[in-house]
């Protein structure tokens, strides 16, 4: 019924990897991104994770060229706005809209293309992490590096009933279309917003069914997290000390580099 | 017998005044299979959330082992230890994000050491027929496998009594029996266990104990022959007969069969049809003229997986049956089509009777039951049924028993 992140986290190649590993690597590459200053390095993470992601991880590559596309489309708009509306320099293009002078100058260019080259580099090694990880060595990862227990024992039941409540939300949704709920921008409002008083009302009892089930077993404030994961090979953290350690060469070496 | 959970008088009421229970006294026996039935709103639930302190009744009190239930964290710590409770819905139950976790809850809320709780829990898995699901999500598994995961976190705890609600709803037919064949195992290895249903034939087939409930009181306790014989009653509590019972009083109206009382199962409804029909008919049935089927009960806990093709083809069987999980998970090991996978002992001497052999795979304590039912069966039905004991050390041997 759905084609969640969270499915390709479960089964990729790179599942068994060491997971502070994966996210050493995803999170190291977005901190290189978004502090280079050209746009030759987050393009080169951007390309370089796309391919770890699809290759190594074996997700399918049509899946995630379409979940790429979300963000990209989301950059492409925000940055056109940007070039149009920014910098100085010589006029690249421009337009007139209604006797107004709408110009695209080399600073704005540049820094929507920077923009651009970021937003994707980051959201590729995001991907990286969301794809090959799954959540709950995350949290295991996130409780040996001392955030509070009561933070990660809500996110993990949060992350938990994500799922039931999808299931729920998706049987409403069906149940309104099955009646028609969705013919015309007034009744698919309408229904949206059933659904949505709906699924609050249910997550509400939902909480205190759960307070329930956890007082008949005894709880006392342990939810236990077991680190399984594999111990990372050498081979392995020597691969992503050499990745970032690249990344941040090409992103040292190209500070001077323009595109335009 | 020791009475294990009693109530007193019990009552309660929700906040808004309806009245869930009235005047409920009630004694279960350790070691019994309890099954309550009811319409709907009857108070089934609020009853077995009474029995681990979960709900405080407003009045009356609910003991355990002869001690009345205090409502203070220690008393429910212990009390909640004691009588495990299984929900009717498993996405409530199971809230952790992996199976691990989940079962493991329990455990480690008990303050019990990493080293004791992982032990714990891989028992409990393995008892389920789990093992190996320990890093999956729960919304990755199918209606049956939650359910088994959701009994393998109150096994955990080493409950005396286990309350499941509605163990076998919104599961399909051959996973639902799976589920209660699962319950009685852990019923001969001495669990108390109570259950809720709408569904009178399980009820009536699995009970020890059946109570009728309505309106928030009994209206009936006894076994399954005693409480569904009353038909008046029956309808009264917005039930309908079990299906050998309704078939019986049929049976009975058109002089085909009488009887004191009527039959527990089809096994049983079968010979009762047949002596009728001795009485009547020329015997030319089949029955008559077949010797019995032999019945080989074979140890699982003694093999090993690649052993069982040998087994197999040494005895060769019309049927083959396995009970209870590590038969079960063994036999897929070993690739074998299982004709019977829950109803075993009583399907293999269905076939027995006309003429077929089979095979019963099964462990432990489950041995000797299913022996001492085809004896017990052999004892009042009078017909003769060979059961052979297989024991394996370096060459199968066949042992007779007497």
């Amino acid at each position: 019924m759905h084609d969640l992140l969270d499915d390709y986290a479960q089964s990729n190649a790179l599942r068994d990897t060491n997971p502070r590993l994966k996210l050493a690597l995803g999170l190291g590459a977005i901190i290189f991104c978004v502090s280079s200053v050209s746009p030759v390095a987050p393009l080169f993470v951007a390309v370089s994770m796309g391919l770890i992601t699809v290759i190594l991880a074996k997700i399918p590559a049509r899946f995630y060229s379409k979940l790429l596309l979300i963000p990209v489309s989301f950059a492409v708009l925000s940055t056109v706005v940007v070039a149009f509306m920014h910098g100085t320099g010589t006029v690249l293009f421009s337009v007139d809209v209604f006797g107004f002078d709408l110009a695209v100058r080399e600073d704005g260019a540049n820094l929507a293309l920077l923009l651009i080259s970021r937003t994707i580099g980051g959201m590729c090694s995001l991907f990286f992490i969301a794809l090959t990880t799954p959540m709950i060595e995350i949290f295991a990862v996130l409780k040996t590096l001392h955030i509070p227990d009561s933070v990660i024992e809500l996110s993990m039941m949060i992350y938990r009933y994500i799922f039931v409540f999808l299931d729920q939300a998706a049987m409403i949704h069906s149940a309104q279309v099955m009646r028609l709920g969705d013919t015309g921008l007034k009744n698919s409002l309408n229904a949206f917003a059933m659904l949505s008083s709906v699924l609050f009302l249910r997550s509400w009892e939902q909480g205190e069914r759960l307070i329930v089930a956890m007082d008949a077993r005894c709880y006392s404030g342990r939810l236990d997290l077991t680190d399984q994961a594999a111990k990372a090979e050498p081979r392995a953290i020597l691969a992503a000390a050499a990745y970032l350690a690249a990344v941040a060469a090409i992103a040292v070496l190209t500070r001077n580099i323009q595109m335009l | 017998m020791t009475t294990i959970l009693e109530t007193q008088d019990l009552g309660y009421s929700y906040g808004d005044g309806t009245v869930a229970l009235q005047g409920v006294n009630i004694r279960l026996e350790e070691g019994k299979k309890v099954a309550l039935v009811g319409p709907n709103g009857a108070g089934k639930s609020t009853l077995m959330l009474m029995f681990n302190g979960i709900l405080q009744p407003k009045s009356g009190s609910v003991l355990f082992r002869g001690q009345p239930l205090n409502y203070d964290a220690t008393s429910l710590r212990s009390i909640r230890r004691a009588v495990g409770m299984v929900f009717q819905n498993s996405d409530d139950q199971l809230f952790a994000p992996t199976v691990y976790q989940d079962v493991a809850f329990g455990p480690s809320n008990l303050g019990y050491p990493a080293e004791k709780v992982k032990r714990y829990v891989t028992y409990a898995l393995a008892y389920v027929g789990l093992s190996g699901y320990e890093p999956r999500p729960p919304h990755h598994l199918s209606g049956g496998e939650k359910k088994r995961v959701a009994i393998a976190g109150i096994l955990a705890m080493e409950p005396e009594v286990m309350i499941l609600d509605e163990p076998t709803s919104n599961l399909d037919p051959a996973t639902s029996e799976e589920i209660m064949e699962m319950l009685e195992e852990l019923n001969l290895g001495g669990k108390t266990l109570i259950i809720s249903t709408h569904d009178v034939d399980l009820a009536y087939r699995w009970a020890d104990e059946v109570i009728l409930m309505k309106d928030g009181g009994v209206l009936r306790r006894g076994s399954g022959p005693e409480v569904f014989g009353d038909q008046e009653l029956i309808r009264e509590a917005r039930l309908k007969l079990p299906i050998v019972v309704d078939l019986y009083h049929e049976l009975a109206g058109r002089g085909l069969v009488d009887g004191p009382k009527p039959p527990r199962n089809i096994l049983e409804l079968c010979d009762t049809l047949e002596q009728g029909c001795k009485g009547r008919a020329p015997s030319h049935s089949a029955a008559d003229s077949i010797r019995p089927g032999k019945i080989c009960i074979c140890n699982v806990d003694e093999l090993k997986a690649p052993q069982i093709p040998s087994i197999l083809e040494r005895i060769s069987p019309s049927y083959k049956g396995a009970m209870g999980t590590s038969a079960k998970v063994m036999a897929e090991e070993a690739g074998i089509a299982l004709d019977f996978t829950y109803g075993v002992i009583d399907k293999c001497i269905l076939k027995s009777l006309v003429g077929k052999s089979s095979l019963i795979m099964t462990s432990g304590g489950m041995v000797d039951h299913a022996a001492n039912r085809i004896m017990d069966y052999c004892r009042e039905s009078g017909a003769v049924i060979e059961v052979v004991r297989l024991s394996t050390g370096s060459e199968l041997t066949c042992k007779r028993i007497p």
